[in-house]
């Protein structure tokens, strides 16, 4: 494999200087900048969020007219009529309920800024996670030997050169297969940590970062040197960021959750214009073959978790909020049945929200057919009526401007389905 | 005439029968000699041993180079293949372990799912089952953990724990490190994940039982006992894959759905009749076991091989020893009728396999040109697994990826042609093929020396031992190699952790690798502790370029550092820097030190069982970090080796 593409070809490097501390201003500097594109312009920002372990679509956005969902989901189906309980579904168009303990999600809904796709999915029927997740994120479906990620493919479709480190970011400790890739991408579980420490003396920790950074330079491995420089510049242009004293504007509140605190990171990497142009979260816990629980229980506590995430990120990030557009994704749905144990099996189609100002949003795009066992897939599920790569690919292009769908998606060819504007 | 022709060709059969399977039975006998061509590469003796000890350890100890090279580097490395040499003292410390050594069967009844605990409370009314997940949640929780005390039942992440401790601890301290660096190799090759729920607490006796004794032997054996161990048939879905044996269908039941099928009309039967067909294959298994622990992606099979293969190995499943989980109803069925009588209709039990032969397609197939005819029952699945092991792509697969974990992430074709050869001579002799690589030239080449880069495991492994440290608490590393990239027993898809540098070094991995040298040196990673004066025979450098210069060699034998260590001088000899870190350490708010002091207690409560025992030894270690913490300026000299990009590569 041939060693990755570097980032600041442009010679952005010497902005930062090489020793630590006495580090110029962005802004002072910047202005010395202008060949290099877009060191620290402003540029649109999309934000993925990945649920592993395949939500449940039909208990996110249900159907609630439904008879035969009613029928097949005895104890698991909530109604939307008032007073059917003490939290019924959020009635989103006559048709579809949002779980109540999405109800952050309402006030955007109806907006028109949240857009949600029902009956979307991969047309691999694979129920399996790893191999759904891969084909989610490989971004072709049928071929396992892919060696890059969708995202990453983007981040080589931006038409610029990478000016910053921070261009592609994953709030993860390990890389996501999304990334995987020519392209330079970075894994950071926790912004606070990306700095070398010796506790309680940070002189001593200078120090190791100078030698450290001496040591690098000079080694004959170019992955270790490259990776080694991507590294320290990281760091550097993080120890501009008050990472410790971050306060959330707006009053946001994030969820003290693994999600919500990707996410306010991703809000403060965004906001301190490091030239983030792709983010990537994780949420786990969607794997609800036991107990799922309906108002309450394990999956209501997923969604809240994972609305009031995202809704405090979108009130964190105030005037940023054009240039930013969050989309979620799952590997698969589950069974339009619901099993022997209180839960759901791994089933087919799922749905996914896409947050954003220049999201057609207001509406549950796609096509879910009644729920009566002839029109389901396998006679077990919701069909995928939407294909993932559709929606990808819209919003790759909308927001990020990314056309070229055969690189983004080889093997690909199918149209938009509108949920984005313009 | 019937009879007579009985008669004779039954002991044909058996003699024929007796001449394939001793083909299989007695395996040659590895004895190549050993003779390593290090000379002709020109490398000394030591670097020589520092190239054997880098790639068939996990990192040389103190004085390990010289001791290789006094015994004899042929002779060192004949005896890590035999990998029986005592190990008396691992073995005192693993024995605190009382999981580890348990049954599949054992684990899942001391050790059962959190939902198989909830099920048996509900069932024996000990928890109401309207009660689950609602009202006081701390009550509910509290009534369940006194059911499973109650009950002798114990979490499973306290058999996990126990099962991550054994890994770290057998990669520090074995004397047999080859056994444990092919164990990792196979495990690795043969991946299975925690991430997947229903193959997770076979785990620990999957790598015991069926990786561990076989690393070194037969790789036709090794394919064989992954096939048949409940992780793999859990973790690639195997034993849901059920097809029809027309043998076993003259049923009371099957009758009844053939009689009314029949009367379908004839477009319904015809998608009945595929939809019964899609359900019960389950291609998973098949597919891997030809693209990821045989042939290789590219070693010549068609998505027809793969079905065909699937069906063959119907009816592979787990005999029903969990009296809870799956299957559990079909072992009332095997107590019923009785396993004498079941055997004489094809059925196998071996261990916790089950042939289940009415599960079993017993249809004619085709796999790789091998006819397979019908009625072959469990024996057809073994020799399909033969012929894919003896495969000459799977020689070529296996070879290549020996090679990529012990020469480079680009081995030579000549050194893969050569393996190759070996592996399909000597029957696929484990140890005849590593024997063919080390007496390769290829092997000792200086372009494969320090060719491989660390994985994190590797890096915590080869640190820990190039310090002599005292591991009180494996868990912590356990996370630090988590930190740095590499979450053992969890990558989730089959394939295993990639085997390249590249995946390892990324940008937060390769900052925490720095951090993970500081802190280990420094005396800050609770529970291993190191003495970094005894490694120098307690006598203290003169200066910080003396401590680099000392500790390097100490820490990196046989390297030529000087020139990459040179750069660093100036900077550790500025005089006033002792006075400067010194002055920074006393300065440094006692608040956050006492703070982070107090998260470090916390974690360890969180990582250990025993949340009292844990604080204490928490609080024990912080004053020793006081004392060693305070010689700063030698702590950072080895954190930096540690951290250094010459440390990563191996």
């Amino acid at each position: 494999m041939t060693s990755r593409r570097g980032f600041l070809k442009a010679g952005g490097l010497a902005l930062f200087g090489i020793g630590l501390g006495g580090v110029p201003t962005f802004v002072a500097k910047a202005a010395e900048m202008v060949k290099a594109p877009g060191l620290f312009q402003r540029r649109k920002t999309l934000v993925c969020i990945f649920q592993r372990g395949a939500m449940d679509g039909l208990m996110a956005v249900t159907p609630f007219n439904d008879e035969y969902l009613k029928v097949a989901r005895p104890t698991l189906f909530m109604s939307a009529a008032k007073g059917s309980s003490n939290k019924p579904l959020i009635d989103l168009d006559g048709r579809f309920g949002l779980h109540p303990s999405m109800s952050a999600f309402e006030s955007v809904f109806r907006d028109g800024r949240l857009a949600i796709v029902h009956g979307i999915g991969s047309p691999n029927n694979s129920r399996s996670h790893f191999d759904a997740q891969d084909y989610m994120e490989s971004g072709t479906p049928f071929n396992k030997g892919t060696a890059s990620g969708w995202l990453n493919r983007a981040v080589g479709l931006l038409g610029h050169d990478a000016a910053t480190p921070f261009q592609a970011v994953s709030l993860t400790s390990s890389l996501p297969r999304s990334f995987y890739g020519d392209e330079p991408a970075l894994a950071i579980n926790n912004l606070q940590d990306f700095t070398l420490s010796m506790r309680g003396n940070p002189m001593a920790a200078n120090m190791a970062a100078k030698s450290f950074e001496e040591l690098y330079d000079q080694t004959s491995s170019d992955l270790l040197k490259e990776t080694g420089k991507e590294s320290f510049e990281a760091t550097k242009m993080l120890k501009q960021i008050d990472v410790k004293n971050y306060k959330p504007a707006n009053n946001a509140q994030y969820p003290n959750s693994s999600v919500g605190n990707a996410l306010k990171q991703i809000a403060q990497l965004i906001k301190s214009d490091v030239g983030l142009e792709v983010a990537f979260a994780e949420s786990g816990g969607w794997d609800t073959h036991f107990n799922q629980g309906t108002e309450n229980g394990i999956f209501a506590r997923n969604v809240n978790d994972l609305s009031e995430s995202i809704m405090a990120f979108w009130t964190d990030l105030g005037t940023y909020q054009d240039d930013v557009t969050l989309m979620t994704m799952t590997e698969f749905g589950r069974t339009v049945h619901q099993n022997g144990t209180g839960g759901t099996d791994h089933g087919r189609a799922s749905c996914n929200f896409i947050l954003g100002n220049d999201v057609f949003g207001g509406k549950v795009h796609g096509l879910v057919d009644a729920l009566a066992n002839e029109n389901l897939e396998d006679g077990r599920d919701l069909k995928v009526t939407t294909d993932f790569r559709s929606v990808f690919s819209e919003v790759a292009d909308r927001h990020l401007n990314i056309h070229k769908d055969n690189i983004l998606f080889p093997d690909w060819k199918g149209n938009h389905i509108g949920m984005m504007r313009g | 005439m019937k009879a007579l022709i009985r008669f004779f060709y039954i002991p044909l059969a058996v003699v024929a029968a007796f001449l394939l399977c001793s083909s299989f039975l007695i395996k040659p006998k590895g004895k190549e000699k050993l003779a390593f061509p290090y000379q002709s590469q020109g490398l000394t003796d030591r670097e020589a041993a520092m190239q054997l000890l880098s790639r068939f350890t996990f990192g040389p100890k103190p004085g390990d180079v010289d001791r290789v090279v006094k015994m004899g580097l042929e002779k060192w490395f004949q005896q890590q293949l035999e990998a029986n040499l005592p190990d008396d003292s691992l073995n005192q410390v693993l024995s605190n372990y009382d999981a580890i050594n348990r049954s599949n069967a054992e684990v899942a009844a001391e050790f059962p799912k959190g939902a198989s605990v909830l099920r048996m409370a509900i069932k024996e009314g000990y928890i109401d089952k309207d009660s689950v997940n609602k009202g006081d949640k701390k009550e509910y929780r509290e009534k369940l953990t006194a059911y499973m005390k109650m009950k002798g039942l114990k979490p499973q992440r306290e058999l996990y724990r126990q099962f991550f401790n054994q890994k770290i601890l057998r990669a520090a301290y074995s004397n047999n490190q080859l056994q444990e660096v092919m164990t990792d190799f196979w495990f690795n090759h043969f991946n299975v994940s925690i991430t997947k729920n229903n193959c997770a607490q076979y785990i620990p006796a999957y790598e015991r039982d069926v990786i561990r004794p076989n690393s070194l032997k037969h790789f036709d054996d090794l394919l064989l006992a992954t096939a048949k161990s409940p992780a793999m048939l859990f973790y690639l879905d195997n034993f849901s894959s059920t097809g029809t044996n027309t043998n076993f269908e003259n049923t009371h039941r099957e009758a009844v759905r053939k009689k009314i099928e029949a009367n379908l009309p004839p477009e319904a039967q015809k998608k009945l009749n595929l939809a019964n067909k899609a359900q019960g294959l389950n291609e998973n298994y098949a597919r891997e076991v030809m693209e990821l622990h045989t042939l290789g992606v590219d070693g010549g099979y068609t998505q027809s091989d793969v079905t065909q293969a699937a069906r063959v190995l119907t009816g592979w499943t787990i005999y029903p020893f969990d009296e809870h989980g799956p299957g559990a109803a079909y072992k009332k069925v095997i107590d019923r009728i009785g396993e004498d009588k079941l055997a004489e209709r094809g059925f196998v039990h071996d261990g916790d396999f089950m042939f289940a032969p009415n599960r079993h397609d017993n249809g004619e197939k085709v796999v790789l040109g091998k006819r397979f005819p019908a009625n072959g029952g469990y024996q057809e699945g073994v020799d399909l697994l033969e012929m894919l092991a003896h495969h000459p792509s799977t020689a070529k697969f296996i070879s290549k990826e020996i090679a990529t974990r012990f020469v480079s992430d680009n081995p030579p074709q000549s050194l893969i042609a050569k393996m190759t050869k070996t592996f399909l001579d000597k029957d696929g002799d484990i140890k005849a093929v590593l024997i063919t690589m080390v007496n390769a030239p290829e092997f000792w080449s200086k372009d494969a020396l320090r060719e491989k880069t660390k994985s994190p495991f590797e890096l915590a492994m080869s640190a820990v031992r190039a310090l002599n440290a005292t591991i009180y608490q494996p868990y912590q590393l356990y996370t630090w190699i988590d930190k740095m990239g590499q979450k053992m027993y969890f990558y989730q898809a089959p394939t295993g952790f990639p085997d390249r540098g590249q995946y390892w070094i990324n940008t937060g991995s390769l900052l925490n690798r720095m951090n993970f040298g500081l802190a280990l040196a420094s005396n800050r990673i609770p529970g291993v502790k190191i003495d970094l004066a005894a490694l120098n025979n307690h006598h203290e450098p003169e200066s910080s370029g003396a401590a680099l210069q000392t500790y390097a060699k100490i820490i990196m034998p046989e390297r030529d550092l000087f020139a990459s260590m040179k750069r660093l001088t100036p900077l550790l000899n500025d005089p006033t820097l002792m006075d400067k870190v010194d002055q920074a350490a006393s300065k440094s708010a006692p608040k956050t030190s006492q703070m982070e002091e107090n998260k470090d207690s916390m974690m360890l409560a969180e990582a250990s069982e025993a949340p009292n025992k844990s604080i204490g030894m928490g609080s024990k270690s912080k004053n020793k970090q006081n004392s060693f913490g305070d010689n700063t300026m030698l702590a950072q000299v080895v954190g930096v080796i540690i951290g250094s990009p010459e440390f990563q590569r191996r």
